[in-house]
């Protein structure tokens, strides 16, 4: 009564109005007082019962307060029931009030006397319903109905305790049930969704089970019988009408519906309860003492019971699948707070039931809103300790879980075909809640063949890739791979695509529901079910192996999410021994190398085929990294694209498992990779993209699970381990291919601190090869070729090509302006000397110039110091830095380096063309690793000469342009050496070669760029500037190399070439200037000289006043560089 | 049907010389040790689980060290070098310190030979400074027993083997000299037993095989001298094995006495059976002649492994001829690729193994002669 009071006092102070009310500030408080004031209302209203009188007097109540009310109760409520009592028909709005001012009474006493609550309860129903039919609605307005139903609201919470329970004595089933009917009518039936509510709450509070704030009656366990054994005649129609009201109309907003769960489970939590139907049959009245009433007693006899359970279990099942997957959050929090009642309740009454109040728990777990979580996981733990506590229904319980895992396990594929992914999702949903129900007694229940088979055989099938994409089968991947963060490298994985399903949540599902059959369940049996299942077919391998590799991971306990304990832990040594033999059946023979390719390349492959296959290479800007290794292997069955695609997830399912499985074990898979590293590094190395990034991404968990840093400390750190199997390998070849892949993959991410353990290797691989010379040759370049490759790298040359001829030319640039002064004084001085003034007089130059020559000479002097020092042979540089560390004994690298020459000098007459590319290509890495010591480079170079020359002369194209590569590369030390050899019979060849494909190439159309032709000039024209530049090669070659390239500044060449020819010319220009300048200028000049003084000759060149030729861009592009502006005369010409 | 030959389990590298010595310890409970003396007087202590060198010692001042033993437990190590010292090292809780030193003066390449004559007490046989002088020591008390130094002259002592027979009461020694001839000496009555001429050409090692009172001897000739003792302690030379090439380094019976190995200076180890020196394998990895042999002796007969040092500075590790149980023959090899309906646990360990499996069966000769023969025929 406080709280009504206060809240009265609220609406009070609120409320305040002051007509003829003599205290303000506060309500009438005596009663003598009260009754005058309310009298001369009741007075007129029952002598003029109309709305406005109704109004005064509810004011009017307001003024009074609680106790007093109380009292003058009966008083106050005659006029008005006696409004509802006059018959015929009577207004809305007068009702309405009318029911306003009850109910406000209502709010603010208590109803004592059980005929007044009878009688209101009656009065009040009779405003609602129709007069033919007691239990069905009038026509009436919304706002009267929401009135009524307020009023009844209010009068059922006012009634005294006492009172209420009469209410429910079996006399009153007649009038209670056209109570029940109506407000069911109207919960149902009603448009006004407010009125829907209130209707529903109505039902509640007169079952007793409101939850509203207000005090309420306290039922004891007597009275609780009394009502459930009422309420047991009117549950089936409360329960079929609500869960029509749940199931109805989804739009008719969550309050509805959440109302509706609640009477629904409230009112069934009440009648089922196991409590009141254990003792039965006591205490019930005898039939004869209530007549016809009888026949509407229901007695909750054991087969009654089953009955209804049967029938709610039904009516469960809609309601279920209708909320669920309800878009809102308390419609499915309402849902767990039904199981949850449900379950703690009725659990044993409600037999057929408990499996889907637990897969609509189950459900939820994983539900995204936070509160409906963990409402969840209470009320799933508390179930579980339920379950696990009462020793009686224990067994029946994991039964019945074990049952409805069982039928979903069955189901699971039906529904993962044909159900949307939201569904998808809650199905899977259930699955994973009941494994976690389960928990520890998942051992036990898959202990029995038919769960395991069914389990299973569901993730077999839900699992199925899709593996018709095209794109996995063609991606390449790219012959070195840079290190990179491991982060970096995630996000490339490709997605998998599965059959089933797409989302990515529904894969973590899966993913998560493996985890917690490894974390629960036997991993033994567990395993060996699945590597049966692996072994068995190649239709469920794939799949297979994720579940294995999750499996793992969920036994470690990783992945796993709020688990509760598990009993026995798997020990370390037992993971172990089961990864090792997984990893064991992942990497053997049959199921680790598995054709990927498209077996396109033959091995005794015809001349045209190889063409074919090392342009495609040349147009990639792929090292010709051939993979004979695939071809010792390559089926030569045409596999489809459907089993290659197939094959290359397998591999990479198999790769993840081994990440998966290092991060299980952690630093004790340290161990492991004595047998697992080398077949991982074996398919980082793989051509296809995916597959190599899936070894990647392997190898980045294995080094974090082991503690390594990176990917290059974890290859340094086991290189023994690798290497053991690379070299045994080696020997093997033709059972174990991949040997040289592994070595190109260790290379690749190490650095030189492998090289004394790969120096013993290289003798091993060495030797094969030269015991074996014809077969293997192929692989051991490959291998050979990736050495020098890693070596170029490890031990960048100090001769760097490049950035070199950068600096000279911007030097070059820096001459060109200063040196006007600087060319004359030289040229005096030249002419002096001709002259026959000593080189011993050189001093006395220095009077002659004039001072202010003297400063400038001073700001020119380091200028010439700087060129000269730039300029200077770069062999004279080498020498100085190799000076002090000049060892007796050769570096290590050196000395391989020059073992592989060797035997390339042998292999470059091969007369397979393919080996001769490849040769070519080890030659290069070769000579770019020795060009540090040229001293061991040069006697090398001499002896390849011969070798190499005919490659550049007489060999087929292809074999030309690698051969010029290695020329350019080996011309960047090699200068003297190679000045006198490469005029005399290079230059001729490759000009006369030049001049003759001019023609060609500038009448060729688009598709000429894709000829091999067209490439060797592009590459010939390329090189040959720098290789001039470098040899510093006679004037003579100059004119010969100036005279094959001219036509190539024709802008009817291909733009490429053009460019291409372009440098060599700026090369040329950087050797000679002058002679250049004159050589463009007779093309094309585009300006006239005219001579500062009439005395002097006018400058005539053969290229001036020439109209615009095909020449003419490119001569001016080549102009620019010499930074004369077009209006300004040449220095050199003024002075003159 | 000829097979390919095997491939060693695996091949310890980073030893850095030749591998003189090898000597296996595995305790139950520890991880297997495997010592390698090098040509540069370091001992290498390999732990066989992890594949890696545990620790290096170096004791002998860069010379060659040309046999290992264990006294006690793998916690004593004893070693001989070519720096005229047999040192004894304390390997217990991570130390490595050498305890004591004996110097032995011999400069030539004679392995000592160590019996354990009672818990804690060993008799040492190790070459005197005399070339064909044999000492024998009492350890750990150091004190000499006796110093037998044949009357003839047969140059060199080459190798020794002491052996405690169940028959006499004192130890007995073989020795093989320079020029070929065997000798067997009574330790306690330092007296001549008896000799053979086994071989033309000095005897480089000796092994013998108490329990059937039978040896081998190799030499650098193309053949095997196997010979045995009869009741009286008489030598008596029985058919020699011929070989393809010449040359042996040493012997060793494994301790089941169901195969012998031989380290060949064709850089091949040669397995043959023990019972009728049959050739049944020839296991080919190394690059240079093989140096030294050792078995070790796990307590589970499949762990067992074979260790090959060669002078290509690379130690393999063979896993062969371990699977079997004992049967009628004595020895009889059961295939691994066993039917594929298996004993989980079996398969595992025979999986393991099967890459390493030579694939013959000895009852199946036919077999394996012809691959034996074929690799044979290949290797000039």
């Amino acid at each position: 009564m406080l709280t009504r009071n206060h809240v009265r006092y609220k609406i009070f102070t609120n409320k305040v109005s002051g007509i003829c009310i003599q205290r303000m500030d506060h309500q009438i408080d005596n009663p003598k007082l009260a009754f005058a004031y309310l009298r001369p209302a009741c007075v007129l209203l029952t002598h003029e019962p109309t709305v406005g009188n109704v109004e005064t007097l509810s004011t009017q109540l307001r003024h009074v307060n609680d106790g007093t009310l109380q009292q003058l109760q009966d008083y106050v409520l005659f006029p008005l029931r006696f409004i509802l009592k006059i018959p015929g028909p009577k207004r809305d709005g007068l009702i309405q009030a009318v029911a306003e001012a009850i109910g406000y009474v209502l709010e603010n006493t208590c109803v004592q006397s059980w005929e007044t609550l009878r009688d209101l309860l009656s009065e009040l129903c009779l405003c609602l319903c129709s007069p033919m039919d007691p239990g069905k609605p009038a026509p009436a307005s919304e706002e009267l109905r929401a009135a009524v139903l307020r009023c009844l609201d209010a009068l059922l919470h006012a009634a005294y305790g006492d009172v209420v329970f009469k209410l429910f004595e079996p006399i009153m089933l007649p009038g209670l049930g056209a109570a029940i009917s109506l407000l069911l009518a109207l919960g149902e039936q009603e448009k006004s969704r407010t009125v829907q509510a209130a209707a529903l709450k109505c039902l509640q509070a007169l079952t007793l089970q409101c939850d509203c704030s207000l005090d309420h009656v306290s039922v004891g366990q007597e009275e609780r019988r009394m009502l459930g054994s009422t309420m047991a005649s009117f549950l089936p129609g409360i329960t079929i009408t609500v869960s029509r009201v749940i199931t109805g109309d989804m739009r008719h907003g969550h309050a509805v519906t959440v109302r509706a769960i609640k009477v629904w489970f409230k009112t069934v939590g009440l009648v089922m309860a196991d409590d009141q139907l254990q003792h039965t049959g006591t205490g019930e009245r005898q039939p004869w003492e209530l007549g016809r009433v009888w026949e509407l007693v229901v007695q909750r006899t054991q087969d009654w019971v089953r009955n209804t359970s049967g029938r709610l279990a039904l009516l469960l099942k809609k309601i279920i699948s209708c909320t669920s997957a309800h878009q809102h959050w308390r419609v499915r929090l309402e849902m767990v707070n039904l199981s949850d009642h449900l379950l703690a309740n009725c659990n044993s009454s409600l037999g057929e039931c408990v499996g889907p109040l637990l897969e609509a728990l189950v459900g939820a777990v994983n539900d995204e809103e936070p509160t409906v979580r963990e409402r969840c996981e209470a009320a799933l733990r508390e179930v579980a300790e339920r379950s696990q506590s009462s020793d009686s229904n224990n067994q029946a319980f994991t039964d019945v879980l074990s049952e409805n895992l069982h039928s979903l396990a069955t189901s699971l594929p039906r529904l993962m075909r044909t159900s949307d992914d939201q569904h998808k999702v809650f199905v899977l949903n259930v699955f994973l809640g009941y494994l976690k129900i389960l928990g520890p007694k998942l051992i036990v229940v898959l202990n029995s063949a038919a769960h395991l088979q069914r389990v299973s055989k569901a993730l077999m099938q839900v699992l199925e890739l899709d593996v018709m994409d095209v794109r996995i089968v063609e991606e390449r991947s790219s012959a070195v791979t840079v290190e990179t963060g491991p982060g970096l490298h995630r996000a490339y994985a490709q997605r998998k695509h599965f059959l089933y399903f797409t989302d990515k949540i529904i894969f973590s599902l899966l993913k998560e529901i493996c985890r917690v059959l490894g974390y629960y369940g036997n991993v033994y049996l567990l395993v060996d079910h699945f590597m049966d299942l692996y072994k068995e077919s190649s239709v469920y391998r794939k799949q297979a192996a994720m579940v294995l590799n999750e499996v793992i991971k969920g036994a470690a306990g990783i992945g796993v999410a709020g688990g509760t304990e598990r009993q026995e832990v798997p020990s370390q040594e037992d993971l172990k021994a089961v990864v090792e033999s997984i990893i064991e059946e992942y990497t053997g023979l049959s199921h680790w190398h598995l054709s990927t390719l498209i077996a396109e390349e033959s091995d005794r492959g015809e001349h045209k085929q190889q063409t074919q296959f090392s342009l495609l290479s040349i147009s990639n800007g792929v090292e010709g990294k051939g993979n004979p290794l695939q071809l010792v292997q390559a089926v030569h069955k045409s596999s489809t694209i459907h089993e290659l695609n197939s094959n290359i997830w397998q591999i990479c399912i198999q790769l993840e498992g081994i990440g998966c499985f290092a991060q299980a074990l952690g630093m004790d898979f340290r161990l492991i990779l004595m047998t697992s590293l080398y077949p991982v590094l074996e398919k980082a190395g793989d051509e296809t993209l995916l597959i190599s990034q899936a070894a990647l991404d392997a190898m980045w968990d294995i080094s974090q699970a082991c503690g390594y840093a990176s990917l290059k400390e974890l290859i340094n750190e086991n290189s023994d381990y690798l290497l053991n199997d690379v070299s045994l390998n080696l020997q093997r070849l033709g059972i174990h291919p991949h040997a040289p892949r592994v070595l190109t993959v260790m290379f690749s991410h190490s650095d030189p601190s492998l090289l004394p353990l790969v120096g013993d290797i290289v003798q091993d691989v060495l030797l094969a090869l030269d015991l074996s010379y014809d077969e293997t040759s192929p692989l051991f370049c490959t291998v050979l070729h990736s050495l020098m490759k890693a070596l170029a790298r490890w031990f960048p040359s100090s001769v760097a090509g490049t950035s070199d001829a950068l600096g000279t030319k911007k030097v070059w640039r820096e001459q060109d302006q200063l040196n006007v002064r600087q060319f004359l004084l030289d040229y005096n001085k030249q002419k002096e000397l001709a002259v026959g003034i000593g080189a011993e007089e050189e001093g006395t130059e220095h009077p002659e110039l004039p001072p202010s020559m003297d400063c400038e000479e001073d700001t020119d002097g380091p200028d010439v110091d700087c060129e000269e020092d730039t300029d200077g042979p770069d062999v004279d540089c080498e020498e100085d830095t190799d000076g002090p560390d000049v060892k007796v004994e050769l570096p290590a690298h050196i000395t391989i380096a020059k073992d592989v020459m060797e035997r390339c000098i042998h292999l470059l007459s091969d007369p397979s063309l393919r080996l001769r590319l490849k040769v070519l290509d080890v030659l290069e890495q070769c000579v770019c690793v020795l060009s540090e010591k040229e001293n061991e480079l040069l006697p090398m170079a001499h002896r390849c000469w011969p070798a190499l020359l005919l490659r550049l002369t007489t060999d087929d194209p292809l074999a030309v342009l690698r051969a010029f590569r290695v020329l350019c590369t080996l011309g960047e030390t090699c200068r003297d050496f190679l000045r006198k050899r490469v005029s005399k019979e290079v230059v001729p060849k490759l000009t006369a070669w030049l001049s003759k494909q001019a023609p060609v190439s500038a009448r060729a159309g688009p598709v000429y760029s894709h000829t091999l032709a067209y490439k060797l000039q592009l590459a010939v024209l390329q090189g040959l500037g720098a290789l001039c530049c470098r040899l510093d090669l006679g004037d003579s070659d100059l004119d010969a190399v100036t005279e094959a390239c001219l036509p190539y500044l024709s802008c009817r060449q291909p733009p490429k070439l053009q460019e291409a020819c372009l440098s060599v010319f700026r090369h040329l220009i950087e050797l000679d200037p002058d002679a250049f300048w004159l050589t463009l200028n007779e093309l094309y000049c585009p300006c006239s000289y005219t001579p500062p003084h009439p005395d002097l000759q006018p400058v005539e060149l053969s290229g001036m006043g020439l109209q615009r030729n095909e020449y003419t861009d490119n001569v001016l592009k080549l102009l620019e560089d010499f930074g004369l502006p077009e209006d300004t005369q040449p220095a050199g010409i003024q002075i003159q | 049907m000829a097979r390919p030959a095997p491939a060693p389990l695996y091949t310890l590298r980073g030893a850095g010389s030749p591998l003189n010595a090898l000597h296996f310890s595995c305790c139950e409970g520890d991880p297997p040790l495997l010592f390698s003396g090098s040509g540069q007087g370091s001992v290498h202590v390999w732990n066989l689980t992890t594949r890696r060198a545990e620790r290096v010692l170096e004791g002998h001042s860069g010379a060659s060290v040309i046999w290992l033993n264990t006294l006690h437990s793998k916690d004593t190590l004893i070693s001989q070098g070519r720096d005229m010292r047999v040192c004894l090292w304390d390997l217990a809780e991570g130390r490595s310190d050498v305890t004591d030193t004996l110097w032995t003066g011999s400069v030539g390449f004679c392995r000592c030979s160590l019996l354990e004559t009672g818990p804690g007490r060993w008799l040492l046989a190790h070459p005197g400074e005399a070339m064909e002088e044999v000492k024998i020591i009492d350890l750990p008390s150091k004190s000499p027993v006796c110093s037998l130094i044949p009357q003839a002259k047969l140059g060199m002592v080459m190798c020794i083997k002491l052996w405690q027979p169940d028959s006499s009461p004192g130890p007995l020694l073989l020795a093989g000299y320079e020029d070929g001839s065997l000798v067997l000496w009574d330790v306690s009555q330092r007296s001549v037993l008896s000799s053979a001429a086994a071989h033309p050409e000095p005897v480089m090692c000796l092994d013998f095989d108490p329990a059937r009172q039978r040896g081998i001897s190799g030499s650098s000739e193309k053949s095997l001298a196997s010979w045995m003792l009869d009741g009286q302690h008489r030598l008596q030379l029985q058919q020699p094995v011929a070989l393809v090439n010449p040359g042996i380094s040493q012997l060793c019976i494994r301790g089941d006495r169901k195969i012998v190995a031989s380290a060949g200076w064709d850089h091949r180890v040669r397995v043959f059976g023990w019972k009728k020196l049959r050739s049944l394998a020839v296991l080919q990895h190394h690059t240079d002649m093989v140096i030294s042999l050792a078995f070790s002796d796990q307590q589970d007969p499949r762990n067992r492994l074979l260790a090959a040092g060669s002078k290509d500075q690379r130690i393999s590790l063979w896993s062969i001829y371990n699977q079997g149980s004992d049967s009628d023959t004595g020895f009889s090899l059961r295939h691994a690729h066993s039917p594929l309906k298996h004993e989980r646990a079996d398969s595992r360990r025979a999986a393991q193994v099967r890459d390493y499996w030579p694939h013959i069966k000895a009852k199946h000769c036919k077999d394996k002669h012809s691959w034996v023969d074929l690799t044979e025929e290949s290797s000039t």
